[in-house]
């Protein structure tokens, strides 16, 4: 690797003494340009109104989960759950099979 | 960055606040950083201006984002670099690296750097700057973008660190990898000599 790194410090080190280009200014109207399509691109796009709301989103159905699962416990342990097994059901299907049997 | 009066601070307050004249001030002040970025890692194919173009754009973008735990022109920087890697990277395919594509002077300095051990002639620092481009053209974009601040533009690996985000170890063994391959570039055209 020596050999190599010989040869590349003389290579870089002639480069560095090579003059550095001036600074330059922007051109005509560059900056103009530039600044209009700033504030431009600051229209909000789909995918932009997507990440600004989505996790809002999140929030809110979450929110919304637990409060169904919360009304659903408390509706449960009342008593409620013998609501079907105590009302009798009118059955129009046994009321016609009773009736011509 | 030559207008050493220009008051940053107060410019970007009022970029902040959606003033246009402030955004073209502000581009104004930063061309020549950021087109010297653009020169020194410009993407074959592409046009230095579209390039500064996208830089500035995204440095609007993400204005919001600078908390002043780094100069601004050393956040600047970081864009521009990303960006130029970012160019370099689209561009898979890197022409081969033939002693037939360099000029005349190129091909002397190459010459002189393989097979004497003399220092290269000053007057022909030009052609040795372009060379060293050439050469570093046949890397991946990292490890060119590591070799030519560490060994070209003689930055420390500490600000290397600060300029790319890579942590320094990274940035070591960067260097350490891209100066193999480099090695064997010099072997294969030291083989091919020159026609």
């Amino acid at each position: 690797m020596n050999d190599f790194d010989s040869r590349w410090a003389r290579l870089v080190a002639a480069a560095r003494g090579a003059p550095a280009p001036a600074d330059v200014a922007a051109p005509y109207g560059f900056a103009v340009r530039v600044a209009a399509r700033a504030w431009a691109d600051d229209r909000p796009t789909l995918q932009g109104l997507f990440g600004r709301f989505a996790l809002r989103a999140l929030w809110v159905a979450c929110l919304l989960m637990l409060a169904s699962v919360a009304v659903d416990y408390f509706y449960l342990r009342t008593g409620s759950q013998d609501e079907y097994a105590t009302e009798s059901l009118y059955d129009p299907v046994s009321e016609v099979l009773n009736s011509s049997s | 960055m030559a207008d050493e009066t220009f008051d940053l601070a107060a410019c970007l307050q009022r970029v902040r606040a959606r003033d246009q004249i402030a955004a073209r001030e502000l581009v104004e002040h930063l061309y020549p950083l950021v087109i010297r970025i653009v020169r020194s890692h410009l993407p074959r194919r592409v046009a230095e201006e579209d390039l500064a173009q996208e830089i500035f754009l995204k440095m609007f973008t993400r204005l919001d984002q600078y908390k002043g735990a780094v100069a601004f022109s050393h956040w600047v920087s970081r864009i521009a670099v990303t960006t130029c890697i970012d160019q370099l990277r689209a561009q898979k395919r890197r022409p081969e690296f033939r002693w037939a594509d360099l000029s005349e002077k190129e091909a002397d300095v190459l010459d002189a750097v393989l097979t004497s051990e003399g220092e290269v002639a000053v007057n022909d620092s030009l052609a040795a700057r372009e060379l060293v481009y050439k050469l570093l053209g046949q890397l991946k974009p990292d490890d060119r973008l590591v070799l030519q601040l560490l060994d070209l533009e003689q930055h420390s690996v500490a600000e290397i660190s600060t300029r790319t985000g890579w942590n320094p170890s990274l940035v070591k063994v960067r260097a350490f990898r891209a100066r193999v391959k480099l090695k064997k570039l010099f072997e294969e055209l030291q083989r091919k000599e020159r026609s």
